[in-house]
């Protein structure tokens, strides 16, 4: 069968993601280890896209695809797709969070007060080149505060509703096993919040800053203020079938609330929050959150447009598969193409318009 | 009773892949959309173990009606060996048991991208689309909100405009592929990116076909003997591509959509799309008893 034997991609199609494979090397628990101790970041940053929560899947994920993010991402959410949802978790409240490290740019102080936690915003950004001289580098010892912070921070958009800066809570309660999930349902538009937010959750951390800089520098409507920035551990709590209440351990989780002018007597605010530490997507995705709701129909800033777009499976999915034979589409495409192009020489060909009209009758019909 | 006995057997995932509440969701959705041919339902769409905007959309719908007895031909661009058809058609057997086929024949689940057999398929076989924009606006309305109002409306003045302004400025519809089609009339729908060529074969076929889109999340569905009509102005009859003299140079038929394969020398030579089909002619031509079905075209015209 010559015909199929001349195709023959399949072969070499292996062979081309055994290369992929080689260049990685041997996977073994100890660089899965390796990656988790050593990018906790990194993991962060894969986990709270994927929407699954677990440091060692997030760490396989990275060293099978070498880093290579959205591969890494999509492995996870397939992984994460076959598992059974057991149950749904207490909603966290703010001020039950082991919060770490909590700033806000509204105030000069808060009540419970700021907590700067670990931090690279005030640092000078040197590579540190002695590592290569063979000086390793080794982080000097933090000096502990002579009294430490306290684990739980009251919420300062509380304290604002209480003041009557901010306006008071209007979203309807949802029992627990009510909540909205958008991995079983579709996001349609106008999304509703819980969709909204769980959107910008797991939505890709470059394609949330990039929007949520445009909306920044101008061309949304709001100047986000950092209201409250939280690096937090959260107890998960589910309920057991017997319907005792029980920890089934922490995970990490940011938040940001940003606020803007005043709207009816009261400050806006927008937020957003996400698995893992990631504090740049959380302020983007919050600062999109509050330029939705005068975001013009169809601008970059209208949820429709950033939810859709920042989504890194599918956009990444999408761009990828234009590597995928189009001889299809594109044979259809010349095929138009051509017989327009004969028919505009043919058209030239009878410059008087008698000619013309007779050329168009005796053409094949369309 | 012990509560083991209550329980299946553990397993790492669950049969075809989809785990029930996914799949329960899509009949539902397939259902819909047959109830309601050409209107794109929404579904969550889960992830799947390939990238999207690689048939994920059909493949979730090939998960959720293969079962052991299924017979699947997955086919990218009419070829059954490219690189991903062979992909899902590996993965949709390892999922279910279901037997693989090339044979249009033999299929009774027939997964594509871009392209409708050439065979003309039986009432008992399913044709299952990827579909990779599901919708037919976006080219005039890129915001889904209002895309959907105006299918709500049937308001689909500025599809037509744009055809009309194509054949004034070009002298002919300019559509390539994904010819926009009005189905059962009232819902216009985008038939996936297969060339006008397949369009007439979903006109009142007697097989079932569904159109999904993963990463857009819709599906939509054209039930047997359902009118697809290609939208067309009355006096600018629907035309498909000049391939009916087309030769295979490889098969030596004529009558199929063709490939087209540029040469060193420059000029180009055709092979057929259907690439299963060119193989049965080939076995044929040599002697072999090969069962070649029916097809929709006859020298180049539409026939069935």
């Amino acid at each position: 069968m010559a015909y199929v034997a001349t195709r023959g991609g399949e072969k070499a199609i292996e062979q081309a993601e055994r290369l992929f494979r080689q260049d990685l090397g041997t996977i073994d628990i100890a660089r899965v280890a390796a990656i988790r101790q050593s990018m906790p970041y990194l993991i962060d940053r894969v986990m709270g896209e994927a929407s699954l929560y677990d440091e060692d899947m997030a760490a396989l994920a990275l060293a099978q695809t070498g880093g290579e993010l959205s591969e890494a991402v999509l492995v996870l959410r397939a992984w994460r797709t076959t598992q059974p949802r057991l149950a749904v978790a207490a909603p966290l409240r703010q001020e039950h969070l082991l919060t770490q490290r909590r700033i806000s740019a509204a105030f000069k102080d808060i009540p419970g007060g700021q907590i700067l936690g670990p931090t690279l915003d005030y640092s000078h950004r040197v590579l540190a080149t002695d590592v290569f001289e063979g000086i390793p580098y080794h982080p000097p010892a933090v000096d502990a505060a002579a009294r430490p912070a306290p684990m739980r921070q009251p919420s300062l958009a509380d304290w604002q509703r209480q003041q009557g800066l901010v306006a008071p809570a209007t979203e309807p309660q949802v029992a627990r096993d009510d909540i909205p999930d958008l991995t079983r349902e579709p996001l349609l538009f106008p999304a509703s919040r819980a969709h909204r937010l769980q959107s910008l959750a797991r939505a890709e951390t470059g394609g949330v800053l990039a929007l949520g800089y445009a909306a920044m520098r101008g061309y949304g409507n709001a100047h986000p203020t950092v209201n409250e920035l939280r690096l937090a551990e959260a107890e998960v709590v589910v309920r057991h079938p017997c319907g005792t209440e029980f920890s089934a351990g922490r995970v990490r989780v940011c938040q940001a609330e940003v606020t803007s002018k005043e709207k009816g007597g009261f400050l806006e605010l927008g937020f957003a929050a996400s698995f893992g530490w990631n504090e740049v997507k959380v302020i983007a995705a919050a600062t999109l959150d509050l330029n939705s709701a005068e975001a013009p129909l169809g601008s970059p800033m209208h949820e429709e447009f950033y939810l859709y777009h920042t989504e890194s499976v599918e956009a990444s999915g999408f761009c990828i598969h234009f590597k995928l034979p189009h001889y299809v589409t594109f044979q259809s495409v010349l095929d138009a193409m051509r017989d327009a192009k004969a028919k505009a020489a043919a058209a030239d060909a009878h410059d008087d318009d008698d000619a013309l009209a007779q050329a168009r009758q005796t053409e094949p019909a369309e | 009773m012990t509560l083991a006995s209550l329980t299946k057997p553990w397993a790492a995932t669950s049969y075809g892949f989809l785990d029930a509440s996914a799949k329960r969701e899509l009949r539902r959705k397939m259902l819909k959309a047959i109830a309601v041919p050409g209107c794109q339902m929404p579904y969550a769409s889960r992830e799947v173990p390939m990238a999207r905007g690689w048939g994920t959309g059909g493949l979730q719908v090939t998960l959720t009606l293969v079962n052991p007895q299924s017979t699947i031909k997955v086919i990218d661009q009419g070829a059954d060996d490219g690189v991903n058809a062979a992909s899902i058609r590996r993965f949709i057997s390892r999922v279910s048991g279901a037997a693989e086929t090339w044979d249009t024949l033999e299929a009774s689940i027939i997964q594509s991208r871009h392209r409708v057999p050439e065979e003309t398929l039986a009432a008992d076989q399913i044709l299952v689309l990827q579909v990779p924009n599901p919708e037919p606006l976006r080219g005039v309305e890129p915001n889904m909100s209002i895309a959907r109002q105006m299918h709500a409306d049937a308001d689909y003045g500025r599809l037509w405009l744009t055809l009309y302004e194509q054949m004034v400025r070009k002298g002919r519809i300019m559509q390539g592929a994904a010819y926009p089609s009005l189905v059962n009339g009232r819902h216009v729908m985008t038939p996936s990116p297969i060339p006008r060529w397949d369009v007439p074969k979903l006109n009142m076929a007697q097989h079932l076909t569904f159109l999904s889109a993963g990463r857009e999340k819709r599906l939509h569905a054209v039930p047997p003997f359902t009118r697809v009509e290609p939208l067309v102005f009355s006096d600018r009859p629907y035309r498909v591509e000049d391939h009916a003299e087309l030769v295979c140079r490889r098969s030596g038929v004529a009558g199929y959509f063709m490939n087209e394969i540029p040469q060193d020398q420059g000029g180009s030579v055709f092979e057929i799309s259907d690439s299963n089909l060119g193989i049965k002619a080939i076995r044929q031509a040599e002697g072999e008893v090969v069962a070649i079905g029916t097809t929709w075209y006859r020298n180049g015209e539409y026939s069935a």
